[in-house]
């Protein structure tokens, strides 16, 4: 049933990163609905996640709580089509269980199709709309477990362009929190 | 070739033709033709902007600039003698820390040449290597905004002589022990200021070690030994740091608090004193011998201390420290393990009794 729930939830993400979808003039999305899937074979769900990221590469690096152990962190690297994980995450100071309960994100929680236009949403914040996005985050923003003004699953979207950089926070339903430009 | 092809061939011939007629070309000799060089960059620009940083060189110019119209664009243009110049590079306008600037049209190439061949002439009279390029910019701090030319000695010394933007006022300093001095002008020009000898400095001892594999966690006992002998009295220990290939040992010279060594010994067993510097006055300055920590006992302590923290059963020791701390107390072993997900904090005080064992 949980897996049934689980790949429930990574259909959704289809329209937006099925493998038959054209590659984005705007960022080479990963293809998260292969990523996901092959992930369900592996792991049980509920999909409790730490920290996501996306790369210029298109490359994805998932940091989920182990289900088992609920002190440990894995990480799963996904690079067009090939999974790779659990690699143990080491922290330079341990997070107690309860910080780790607090900071993850259930995965069915993340509305993945809304990327695309927070990506636009952020060029026009920055007044970048040529610019590139080189990096894409998903963290709570508690720092780690200790609480703080923005404890609450923040997505950044790193940009850049020949002039500027620049760095866009919404929360996980689009709203902008914060825009930064160097 | 089709007559549609060559038509097209012959139009982009024109083209490319016609975009370096308007290229400007950087003069052959850019410090004998400063005005010709300051053309050709105003060409290049073509447009009216600040100068932040110019450098001037025979084989090499480049220039950052900032555009006049707008603040926050920025770009490199470069110039090689005889070479047609490349349109300009944007900057990122986050990696531009200073500011400082002047306007383009106040740019004066000549006083940089005039500077730059002062700075060889005192270079040759004072026994420096000449210098490349002359700088005309901020220094490390955004102020003082000029003509810099940098002067190293054989002794890696160095002078900077700086002039204002005009080619005027020429000032110089040379740094000495990690300091700025003031250098005269005159004496600069007059050749009789040259860089003082480097100071020799002395062979620091180095013992050799007996080549076998030594691991330091299983004891340092042998090697606090030899040390003693080498220093000739009881150690004084500030701090010992311990690794499986490293063991590192502070020790306060013979009658000096003042003064702190460091004694390393590799995994053959090789010993050197690697450096000596005075201490820190807020630092704990009490020494501690060797009556003072359980060394007997100290591989036992270091081979139990991963098992005593039960959540990480496959950590292993990463290093140990031996020091009083931050507040001065009695001398205590810190030992840190890791496992594959993070670190833990074992200590013991100085009789060899568990103080605490924590996942940090």
């Amino acid at each position: 049933m949980l897996r049934t729930l689980f790949l429930i939830g990574i259909v959704a993400v289809g329209p937006l990163f099925a493998a038959d979808t054209p590659a984005s003039v705007d960022f080479a999305w990963p293809n998260l609905t292969d990523f996901f899937k092959q992930l369900a074979g592996k792991i049980p769900a509920p999909v409790k996640v730490f920290r996501l990221k996306f790369d210029r590469d298109g490359k994805v690096d998932l940091w989920i709580q182990d289900p088992a152990r609920r002190d440990h962190i894995d990480s799963w690297e996904y690079d067009h089509g090939e999974i790779k994980g659990p690699v143990p995450v080491k922290f330079d100071h341990y997070p107690s269980v309860q910080a780790l309960d607090h900071h993850v994100i259930e995965l069915t929680t993340i509305d993945f199709p809304r990327l695309p236009g927070m990506l636009a949403s952020a060029r026009e914040k920055l007044k970048m709309p040529d610019a590139r996005v080189f990096l894409v985050e998903l963290e709570r923003g508690d720092s780690h477990g200790m609480l703080t003004f923005s404890d609450i699953p923040i997505w950044t979207l790193h940009l850049d362009s020949p002039r500027h950089d620049g760095r866009v926070e919404f929360d996980l339903g689009g709203k902008v929190l914060n825009v930064d430009k160097d | 070739m089709s007559t549609r092809t060559s038509c097209y061939g012959l139009a982009l011939a024109i083209a490319s033709g016609a975009a370096l007629a308007d290229t400007p070309t950087a003069p052959a000799h850019p410090l004998q033709d400063p005005a010709a060089l300051k053309a050709a960059f105003a060409t290049r620009i073509g447009h009216p902007v600040f100068v932040l940083r110019f450098g001037l060189g025979e084989h090499y110019a480049d220039a950052l600039t900032q555009n006049a119209a707008a603040s926050d664009e920025f770009d490199r243009f470069q110039a090689i003698p005889g070479q047609p110049m490349a349109e300009g590079e944007p900057q990122k306008a986050g990696g531009i820390d200073c500011r400082q600037k002047i306007a383009f049209a106040d740019l004066d190439l000549a006083a940089g040449a005039r500077a730059l061949a002062q700075a060889r002439e005192i270079a040759a009279g004072n026994g420096y290597k000449p210098p490349e390029n002359i700088e005309l910019g901020a220094d490390v701090f955004c102020k003082e905004f000029g003509w810099r030319a940098i002067l190293l000695a054989e002794s890696d010394q160095m002078l900077q002589i700086v002039w204002k933007p005009d080619g005027s006022a020429a000032k110089a300093q040379q740094l000495r022990d990690d300091h700025w001095a003031k250098v005269d002008m005159k004496a600069l020009q007059a050749g009789s200021a040259k860089p003082a000898a480097p100071a020799t400095k002395p062979e620091l001892p180095q013992v050799a070690g007996d080549g076998r594999r030594h691991n330091f966690l299983d004891g340092i006992e042998a090697e606090l030994a030899r040390l003693a002998a080498q220093v000739g009295t009881p150690l004084a220990f500030k701090h010992i740091g311990i690794g499986a290939t490293q063991l590192s040992v502070d020790v306060f010279p013979p009658a000096t608090r003042k003064r702190v060594a460091t004694w390393l010994f590799d995994d053959t067993g090789g010993m050197r004193l690697w450096r000596e510097d005075e201490t820190i006055a807020l630092d704990c300055n009490k020494p501690f011998g060797a009556a003072d920590i359980p060394l007997k006992h100290l591989p036992e302590l270091i081979a139990a201390a991963p098992g005593l923290i039960q959540s990480m059963p496959e950590a292993a020791v990463k290093s140990v420290q031996i020091t009083r701390g931050v507040f001065c107390n009695a001398p205590h072993i810190q030992i840190q393990v890791e496992d594959d997900r993070g670190y833990g904090d074992i200590e013991y005080d100085g009789k060899g009794k568990l103080v605490k064992a924590e996942v940090r």
